[in-house]
């Protein structure tokens, strides 16, 4: 009887979790316009399977949130801090470690880039600290 | 002979000898002429409400060929459902850009916030008919995230505007939050 019961109690206090996850709708409503549902981008727009590309390198991980999409995307810190975490799962293949932090997103975008594509080579060839 | 064409003849023969021709041909007709007349009641009518659009949304799915279409609530451009294509494809043609301006609205039959994107067909001078211009959740260039006077056709092969579809992509958790 205990089991059961066990499980239901479980499955009770994951489900709120899931039906708060915005991750998904937020990369739809605020990514996916110009990166695409699928990441590749267009002939204007980087694909974000390129992130794979700086992952693990010094400075990916705040460039990553200070790339003009990222840091002016209309969303709290919480909920960039969870996309975040998502789309570097989805498209650099690889969980962000440690997880970001919403006051990791709220320094990070309040620092912006001035030249983020020369940003970008810098840490590609890992000159960046 | 079998049972069958026996059957049949004995109907035949048996309608021939009872039933007028002319008689039959009224009878005919007035099916004919009431079948076409089916959709014009109000049972027909109320049975559309359950019809699925073309991307599975449920609901009444109202005039795609009008402004005040429940997907129309943030479009800026020609309907391209008025141009020879549909809301939710190009006219022949022209080629849907790859980018484009996302946003949510609520439907009306069911009373959820969905995800739409106004896809626009590139490739074909501008369609002129249909002007829709509702904007709501927009936002100034410097938002370029939530402006819609962008030409989002820049990512297709050729950048000639002609039209704008809308197409639901699924259920919005919230409406967007600009509204």
């Amino acid at each position: 009887m205990k089991g059961p019961l066990l499980t239901m109690g479980l499955l009770l206090l994951t489900l709120p979790a899931r039906a708060d996850a915005y991750e998904e709708h937020d990369y739809i409503l605020n990514c996916s316009g110009c990166h695409r549902m699928d990441g590749t981008g267009s002939k204007n727009v980087p694909s974000l399977l390129a992130m794979a590309e700086l992952l693990g390198k010094p400075g990916a991980r705040a460039y990553w949130v200070q790339v003009p999409g990222a840091a002016q995307a209309p969303l709290s810190d919480a909920r960039l801090a969870a996309l975040m975490n998502w789309l570097v799962e989805r498209f650099a293949g690889s969980k962000p470690d440690p997880a970001y932090t919403a006051e990791e997103v709220n320094r990070l975008r309040s620092a912006p880039l001035r030249d983020p594509v020369a940003r970008r080579s810098k840490i590609r060839e890992a000159i960046v600290r | 002979m079998s049972r069958i064409d026996r059957w049949f003849e004995g109907m035949s023969r048996q309608s021939a000898r009872r039933v007028s021709r002319r008689s039959w041909l009224s009878r005919f007709g007035g099916v004919l002429m009431g079948g076409a007349a089916l959709p014009l009641l109000p049972v027909a009518r109320a049975a559309e409400k359950h019809q699925v659009g073309e991307d599975g949304v449920k609901g009444r799915e109202g005039d795609p060929r009008r402004c005040e279409y429940w997907r129309h609530c943030a479009i800026d451009g020609f309907l391209c459902s008025c141009c020879g294509g549909s809301h939710t494809a190009c006219p022949p043609g022209t080629e849907m850009s790859p980018v484009t301006w996302i946003g949510t609205c609520r439907n009306p039959a069911d009373g959820i916030d969905y995800i739409i994107s106004y896809n626009d067909c590139c490739g074909k001078t501008f369609c002129g008919r249909c002007m829709c211009n509702r904007n709501e959740g927009e936002r100034p260039l410097y938002h370029w995230y939530r402006n819609n006077d962008i030409n989002w056709c820049g990512g297709a092969k050729t950048q000639t505007y002609s039209c704008s579809t809308a197409v639901v992509v699924k259920a919005a958790k919230e409406a967007q939050p600009e509204k």
